[in-house]
């Protein structure tokens, strides 16, 4: 699969004179900013960054999303983009929002996006209110305001592209299709172009898949950092066959159903599958997580978090008596997102797989 | 309500044990002497108040003991906008007070490893851990918690409380009332402020069911109007520390602040602040500092710590160092004057957005800019707080700002508010050391 880089989308949106927003995870509607003809780039860490730029700013007890994130923009990597989007998803974020706006600025709009922690009509209502002013605040950089028709239609294109990354999902749980590339495909919707992107994933349907006999295993966490991991399962004769990710699974929103886009972009948000980062109830949690792995009749579930990640981290305990219930084994591994794989992660994984296989 | 629960409150709580303990403050109030292990030659005599306060704290989780089946429980966040639960006769309980207690009498350890056995990383809030090792347990230094009926987390302090009463809801099998509190990177806008009035709203009917009563809007006027009054006495005590020598540390704030947070709305509460202040006016009056040399004054940034507030008080007065300001106690009274009595709902959600853990970094900077100011501080501590990251992301800026743009000293001191694994008895001293020759003391 052959695929441009971030830096040559970048370049391309600007040959068209369009704008670019980097956005920071991890809630956030998309269509939002296609509506207005910007394209929004997804800014998560990127691991193997310097973040000794970052440690001039924050403690080491700080995730390596932000730390990897804030050293990125500090190194002036994201000066190319003409908007900020720092979504409020967790304290650490909060943070980071909080230092770009008040200590590290440039000359570019830094936004903010508050993220209710529920789904009940007062959290819609408010999230509906939160998209307003975030579309009034793009369009002062923009010069224009998309119409009502132009938001509507920008929403159907993004819930087209969810219900395509669904298909494509039941595509790799079906067949077990390499992991590696499997997660790469997805992740292209973090930069690409929407066509582009559902032009790879409908390449990727229309090709013979052949059976596999590895063992499923699902990951759940905030993001596969580093990727390696997939080739690791693999290796060990495993294939994760789905995920709880927040980057990935969990941001597969749902329709909407309003007539009017935001309140509708807020309903694809609050309604997608339960999140750490939305504070979600643990039962819905639980369920996600069971129907995941009963779907993909995965045998295992690795818990692939990122150190620090205080919300992840509430929920493990309650999350692994739940599978433990099911007779479902699960693991707790940590990652800094910044590093290899720690020779104990890769010992811990190999023996995971090694034991699922023994069945 | 049982006959059984009833007549066990009544007489074990009402007739003796609050009788018994307020006996005891009354007689040690009125023959107060110095504790016998204490510097004075450093620092002044405590307050007399402070047997008062123990008074309160020992009453109240005295009643915790018996009050399950006699009055509804109600456990909230520190900052949460307890007043509707208040006025409906719900018994409060801060599980954040409980943990800071547990890390007072150094007992975190043992309780937290409670929670981490079960899964829970050392890398969440101490309090969180030692509150969900109290639940898993029973173990606390208070004897025993009443069991809650009700929760609510308000996430203007941070959104660790949301997971960790996620955890409480799950495993005491009650209803958990939610106040979202969107953060305010600027000023509050329209829909902000909305939202929390919305919540707060909606709530009460939660609240009123687990109540089984009907909230009377008479009353949460008062237990509003009640709050207001703690929360100007108690802003009132700390701005009497601008005076020179200053009457009271922050030392001695963090140990009284604890009835500001935990009884707010009780008419008692503002008895208790009204007779603090005069305690400490009389002070002023006689020319006493809560150091003995005052010679320097600073600021603390960010929650105590909790297990070391002797050595730090101790350590800082052998070198004529006052602690006087806090932003941390200082949010506990600043938001006194947006409170509305006659418009409590409207006035509730805009002063619980506004705290300043639920403020951006910068405008946190312009408050300890301000307090440096007003309160003539020669440098700040700010406490690097493992366990609040929200409290502390931001601190390295505001550390370098206040030395580069306020030219005052600024140390950045890691730790842990509860969790005596974060701390290293040596970098500190040294760290200080090094800042009071900065100092110049």
């Amino acid at each position: 699969m052959s695929v441009p880089t971030r830096l040559e989308i970048i370049e391309k949106v600007k040959k068209d004179k369009r704008g670019v927003a980097a956005v920071f995870p991890i809630h956030y509607p998309r269509e939002l900013f296609r509506a207005f003809g910007i394209h929004p780039i997804e800014v998560w860490g990127p691991p193997g960054v310097d973040t000794s730029l970052a440690m001039a700013h924050l403690q080491s007890y700080i995730c390596s999303v932000v730390q990897s994130g804030l050293s990125f923009y500090l190194s002036g990597a994201l000066d190319v983009v003409d908007i900020i989007l720092v979504p409020h998803c967790c304290d650490s974020l909060q943070g980071l929002g909080s230092i770009l706006k008040g200590f590290v600025k440039k000359d570019k709009p830094v936004f903010t996006l508050y993220i209710p922690r529920g789904k009940r009509n007062e959290d819609i209502e408010f999230l509906t209110k939160e998209l307003k002013r975030l579309y009034e605040n793009i369009a002062v950089f923009a010069g224009f305001k998309p119409t009502k028709d132009d938001l509507l239609d920008a929403v159907i294109k993004e819930e087209e592209a969810d219900k395509l990354t669904l298909k494509a999902y039941e595509v790799h749980r079906k067949f077990k299709t390499n992991a590696s590339e499997f997660y790469r495909l997805i992740r292209l919707r973090e930069y690409l172009p929407l066509v582009e992107f559902e032009t790879h994933v409908n390449e990727f349907m229309q090709k013979k898949h052949k059976p596999s006999d590895s063992v499923g295993v699902v990951f759940s966490g905030v993001l596969p950092e580093p990727m390696d991991i997939f080739r690791l399962v693999e290796e060990s004769g495993g294939v994760v066959i789905d995920d709880d990710f927040a980057s990935l699974r969990r941001r597969i929103y749902p329709l909407g159903e309003s007539d009017d886009p935001f309140e509708r972009m807020a309903q694809r948000i609050l309604n997608a599958p339960p999140d750490a980062m939305k504070g979600s109830p643990f039962k819905d949690r639980e369920k996600f997580l069971l129907d995941i792995v009963r779907n993909s009749s995965a045998q295992g579930v690795v818990f692939y978090n990122v150190k620090f990640c205080e919300p992840e981290k509430f929920y493990h305990p309650i999350l692994k008596d739940s599978l433990k219930n099911a007779g479902i084994r699960s693991i707790v591994v940590e990652v800094d997102i910044n590093e290899p794989l720690p020779q104990q992660v890769k010992t811990r994984i190999r023996a995971f797989i090694e034991t699922l296989k023994r069945g | 309500m049982s006959v059984a629960q009833s007549l066990n409150y009544h007489i074990k709580f009402k007739l003796f044990g609050s009788q018994i303990v307020k006996w005891q403050a009354n007689r040690a109030y009125r023959n107060f002497k110095e504790p016998k292990n204490r510097k004075s030659d450093i620092l002044a005599s405590p307050l007399k108040i402070g047997v008062k306060t123990k008074e309160l704290i020992t009453k109240h989780y005295l009643e915790g003991r018996y009050v399950n089946g006699v009055r509804p429980v109600a456990w909230v966040t520190s900052g949460a906008p307890v007043e509707i639960l208040k006025a409906l006769g719900f018994y409060i309980l801060y599980p954040e007070n409980h943990a800071a207690l547990c890390g007072a009498r150094r007992a975190t350890l043992d309780i937290s490893s409670e929670a981490e056995n079960r899964g829970y990383s050392v890398d969440i809030c101490s309090y969180a851990r030692t509150d969900i090792g109290t639940m898993l347990s029973g173990k606390t230094p208070v004897g025993k918690l009443p069991k809650p009926d009700i929760l609510l987390a308000c996430t203007n302090i941070c959104q660790t409380v949301l997971f960790w009463y996620r955890v409480l809801a799950k495993h005491y099998n009650v209803p958990l009332i939610v106040i979202d509190t969107p953060f305010l990177y600027d000023n509050a806008e329209p829909h902000q402020v909305e939202y929390v009035k919305n919540q707060l709203e909606n709530s009460i009917e939660t609240a009123e069911r687990v109540a089984k009563k009907s909230l009377d809007f008479a009353k949460l006027k008062n237990v509003v109007k009640l709050s207001k009054e703690a929360a100007a006495l108690w802003l009132e005590i700390m701005e009497r520390g601008k005076n020179i020598p200053a009457p009271i540390s922050v030392f001695d704030q963090f140990i009284h602040m604890a009835l500001v947070v935990e009884k707010r709305g009780d008419a008692e509460t503002v008895d208790f602040y009204a007779k603090m202040l005069a305690e400490i006016d009389e002070r002023i009056e006689k020319g006493i500092g809560a150091v003995v040399n005052e010679k320097k004054r600073l600021l603390w940034d960010n929650l105590p710590i909790w297990h070391k507030l002797r050595f730090l008080s101790e350590f800082l007065a052998e070198h004529g160092v006052s602690v006087v300001a806090s932003t941390y106690t200082n949010a506990w009274g600043e938001l006194a004057p947006m409170i509305d009595v006659n418009n409590p709902i409207e006035s509730l959600a805009k002063t619980y957005i506004h705290p300043i853990l639920n403020r951006s970094a910068e405008y946190k900077l312009q408050v300890m800019e301000k307090m440096i100011d007003e309160y003539k501080l020669d440098g700040a501590i700010l406490h690097s707080d493992r366990s609040c990251k929200p409290y502390s992301m931001g601190q390295v800026d505001e550390r370098n700002r206040l030395v580069t743009q306020a030219s005052k000293p600024a140390l950045l001191l890691e730790a842990d508010h509860s969790d005596p694994r974060s701390y290293a008895d040596e970098q500190v001293k040294n760290r200080l050391n090094a800042f009071l020759e900065m100092l110049g003391v």
